[in-house]
């Protein structure tokens, strides 16, 4: 049988599958129909352009395009630039290649009243302005999903725009400032030269008066930085680094045009352009590394359901969170997220509360029982009664508990900040008392004030201001290496000095989901039917049996002799078995068969009956991640206190914090008190890390000096939290904060470096023998100095 | 005479390097490097049909202007 390709998406299958169209082949009629629409439109160059490509044939949509209309949607998505252009950030679905971006665009063009369609191939996100007079917002989305693609917003937040325009003015600046400096150095090697073998005045003043006009630039405009961050500085009454920075170039800057106007002495230009630049070099990697705190609130709010359905009569209809009243009544469906605390009132199913309580279980609600916001209906379709309004709603008040939180998170200062304020005070006055001395111990005005320059200029912290970026970039790097995940080179430092960890048990510790320890078996029955019946549930408990089954034994189909298994809730599942009555579920499962179970134990119990006689018993346990027990002691080993919080029950707890070697454990714990024991071991005075993976956990990872999500962790854990780590694993755990501690080790000897240079050569400022050749030499050697040996971890730490 | 060649030479270099320099400056401002993967395939897209598409909501965007400006 030949294969051939589908004459859409490209992908290859057999040829008796595909759906013939004359000479024309299609895996689908999705592919068919988007073949045809782009020949009547036109566009079937498309697959020209794409060439050897190949495409995910296009998806059914079921979702109405309708919500993209509605005013709820409009509010929060879509920007007026004025009155009839309306904007709005997509992010379109299924783009593979070049082509496809070039597809949408002209797609999208051919559209009457859509003024602009720009898409991001990069990063998929497009930028659509329409004429809302002309066109609706729902045509468009249908136009993209006509085409095999689809489309769904994005806040483009202010805080995402506003770090792209500050990191592209950092790219201007930095243009502009390396092209001057390059420039500068070739004008500068004429002068050095010159400075030896000698040079007539009137040449030196025409390469001054060319630095002159490079070095302008470099100062008012790259510089400005510096300038902003001086004054800033200034008015919270404290001599930053940039102040230094500022002085030292604008003085430098201004003795240079002296010197040249008067045609005498040496200019200082390129030190000038030199500074600037390094040290705007060391903040754009700060600028690199930052994080945005309020992007994290952007996502919690994506988090909260937005619309509801209430039931009016008899029709059902979307509304607002926030118009939704108490006693209303609101449906919710499988997989929905209830955004209003309440009260069922009809229907019945399980609902997965992990998310608050910690709790991997499900929990099964009917009529009476309460519906907390923020749990997930697993398989249950039923109405309940608002009991309070949104504002009121457990939900709505997690957000806001979150957003002190991460308002109030302590921020503990860096090191190169508080060393660059003594430093740069003394500095100041070194230079301004050798001015003085120089002064009355009789020279010139002129003399004097160009050895009290020199000593700014050589001190000016170049390689101060790469120390902390160029280690913590090296540790973001080794890092990023490990799968870990350091979402702010300024949280190296943080970790680095944490004294306590703070560790959730499910997900963190242990794997999350209960795993077969022991299993007896009564009867003999058959396997296969016992898999069959396991695998038709999702539930943990089944999937941890499924597990166990394909390990121990080996090369075994499920049967497929099993019918009408029917899951019960918090009870297990039943079916049938060639006539035979077969169930597998908990004891309550097994008593109203009238199955009498003695077994005690503190695991989850799952029971197999055939024909009410019970076959096999399992014990199933959340068992500790590997290597859980060495990462925690190596944690120990650095004097670390570690602590385990959990939400779970004692017994268990205390079993796995045993088996880990953790000595402090606290059991039943809620988010809130996770919250409030980090508050108050900080309050004792300890840097906080905490580990955690679930929703019950983001209190206190937004709380904590350093919080570390697990990367499959709830998403939002891992928006709030500082690091992640993309394997799982507790040995990441262990090795972030080795990362850390030596990162920070990193910081402290590049400012070693840094200082000792600066105090070898400012006496010799002080004592004048610094020209401007030695000033750039020496500023150059101490930032490659600190690069190289930052340059020299990275290669030893592997 | 010798020190005018070398202002001369000076000026005309500095000129060309600030000539590229600023359209560097501008191809940033306008997002060009925004997409780096876009970028690398633009040459592909770059034909006559482009340049009508780009004239035809130029158009648009006119149409609408004029629109705007209307007298009430």
């Amino acid at each position: 049988m030949s294969n051939v390709k589908c004459d859409h998406c490209h992908l290859v299958f057999r040829d008796s599958v595909m759906i013939h169209d004359e000479e024309l082949r299609f895996c689908c009629n999705g592919c068919k129909g988007i073949y045809h629409l782009l020949k009547e439109e036109g566009l079937e160059s498309f697959y020209t352009k794409m060439g050897e490509a190949t495409l995910a044939p296009p998806t059914q949509q079921y979702e109405a395009s309708e919500n993209f209309d509605s005013p709820a949607f409009h509010e929060r998505f879509v920007t007026r630039s004025n009155d009839n252009l309306w904007q709005v950030s997509l992010i379109i679905e299924g783009i593979h290649c070049a082509a496809c971006v070039w597809l949408n665009e002209k797609a999208l063009h051919k559209m009457p009243g859509l003024m602009e369609a720009h898409i991001n191939y990069t990063n998929n996100k497009a930028r659509i302005v329409w004429d809302s007079q002309v066109l609706k917002l729902s045509a468009i989305i249908d136009m993209i999903r006509s085409i095999g693609y689809n489309a769904y917003p994005y806040d483009a937040t202010m805080q995402e725009t506003r770090a792209n325009k500050e990191r592209k003015e950092y790219y201007l600046r930095m243009a502009v400032a390396t092209f001057a400096s390059m420039n500068m150095m070739w004008i500068a090697v004429a002068q050095y030269a010159g400075y030896f073998s000698g040079m007539t005045q009137e040449v030196k003043t025409i390469l001054n008066i060319a630095e002159w006009i490079l070095a302008t630039p470099v100062l008012f405009y790259s510089g400005w930085v510096f300038y902003r961050g001086a004054y800033y500085g200034l008015r919270n009454g404290a001599i930053s680094m940039d102040m230094l920075v500022v002085t030292g170039s604008t003085l430098a800057y201004c003795y240079s045009i002296y010197i040249t106007v008067l045609e005498k002495g040496e200019a200082y230009f390129d030190s000038v352009s030199m500074i600037i630049t390094f040290v705007l070099f060391g903040k754009f990697l700060e600028v690199l590394s930052r994080k945005y705190a309020a992007d994290t609130l952007d996502v919690m709010n994506k988090y909260v359901p937005s619309e509801v359905s209430v039931l009016e009569g008899e029709t059902i209809r979307s509304v607002s969170v926030s118009e939704v009243n108490v006693g209303d009544t609101i449906v919710i469906r499988t997989g929905e997220r209830a955004a209003i605390d309440g009260e069922v009132i009809w229907g019945e199913g399980s609902f997965d509360e992990s998310n608050l309580t910690g709790e991997a279980e499900a929990i099964f609600k009917r009529k009476g029982d309460m519906i907390i916001s923020g749990t997930t209906s697993i398989d249950a379709l039923l109405h309940y009664r608002a009991l309070k309004d949104y504002a009121h709603s457990t939900l709505n008040n997690l957000v806001n508990l979150l957003e002190n939180a991460m308002r109030q998170k302590p921020r503990i200062e860096q090191l190169a900040n508080r060393l660059s304020q003594y430093f740069s005070s003394m500095i100041l006055f070194l230079a301004i008392a050798t001015f003085w001395a120089w002064y009355f111990w009789p020279h010139t005005f002129d003399q004097s004030l160009m050895v009290g320059i020199s000593v700014i200029i050589i001190a000016c912290p170049c390689a101060l201001a790469l120390a902390t970026p160029v280690a913590t970039i090296v540790g973001l790097a080794l890092g990023a290496k490990r799968s870990i995940l350091f979402k702010s080179a300024a949280q190296i430092e943080t970790m680095a000095k944490a004294t306590m960890f703070v560790l959730d048990k499910t997900g963190t510790i242990t794997q999350g989901c209960p795993a077969v320890v022991c299993a007896t078996y009564h009867e003999r029955f058959d396997r296969s039917v016992l898999l069959a019946l396991v695998s038709s549930s999702k539930h943990p408990i089944s999937r941890g049996i499924v597990e166990y089954l394909e390990k121990t034994e080996l090369q075994m189909d499920a049967g497929n002799g099993i019918s009408e298994a029917n899951e019960i809730p918090a009870r297990g599942i039943v079916g049938r078995s060639n006539g035979a009555m077969i169930a597998g579920g908990n004891a309550f499962l097994m008593q109203d068969m009238g199955i009498v179970t003695q077994i005690k134990s503190d695991k989850s119990l799952f029971y197999y009956a055939v024909d009410g006689k019970l076959c096999a018993t399992f014990e199933l346990q959340d068992l500790p991640k590997e290597k859980a027990r060495e990462s925690i002691g190596l944690l120990k080993g650095y004097g670390l206190r570690v602590v385990m919080l959990t939400g779970d029950h004692a017994a268990s707890a205390f079993r796995v914090a045993d088996e880990v070697g953790i000595d402090e454990v606290y059991a039943h714990v809620t988010a809130q008190e996770k919250a409030d024991f980090i508050a108050k071991a900080q309050g004792e005075g300890h840097v906080v890390v905490m580990a955690g993976d679930g929703v019950n956990d983001l209190l206190a990872l937004a709380g904590a000096d350093i919080g570390i999500a697990m990367g499959n962790g709830s998403d939002i854990a891992i928006e709030v939290s500082d690091i992640v780590l993309l394997n799982d694993s507790l040995t990441s755990l262990a090795e972030a904060y080795a990362i850390s501690r030596r990162t920070y080790g990193l910081i402290k000897q590049n400012l070693g470096i840094s200082l000792i240079y600066n105090a070898a050569t400012i006496p010799l400022a002080m004592m004048g023998y610094i020209i401007p050749l030695l000033a750039a030499v020496s500023m150059s050697i101490s930032s490659l100095l600190v690069v190289g040996n930052s340059m020299r971890s990275r290669w030893m730490y592997k | 005479m010798d020190s005018w060649v070398v202002a001369m030479m000076l000026g005309v270099s500095l000129f060309l390097g600030g000539v590229a320099l600023i359209a560097f400056l501008w191809a940033i401002k306008t997002g060009q490097f925004d997409d780096e993967n876009r970028m690398m395939n633009q040459v592909k897209f770059d034909d006559e049909k482009e340049l009508n598409d780009a004239a035809e909501q130029e158009k648009k965007r006119e149409k609408l202007k004029k629109k705007e400006y209307q007298p009430e």
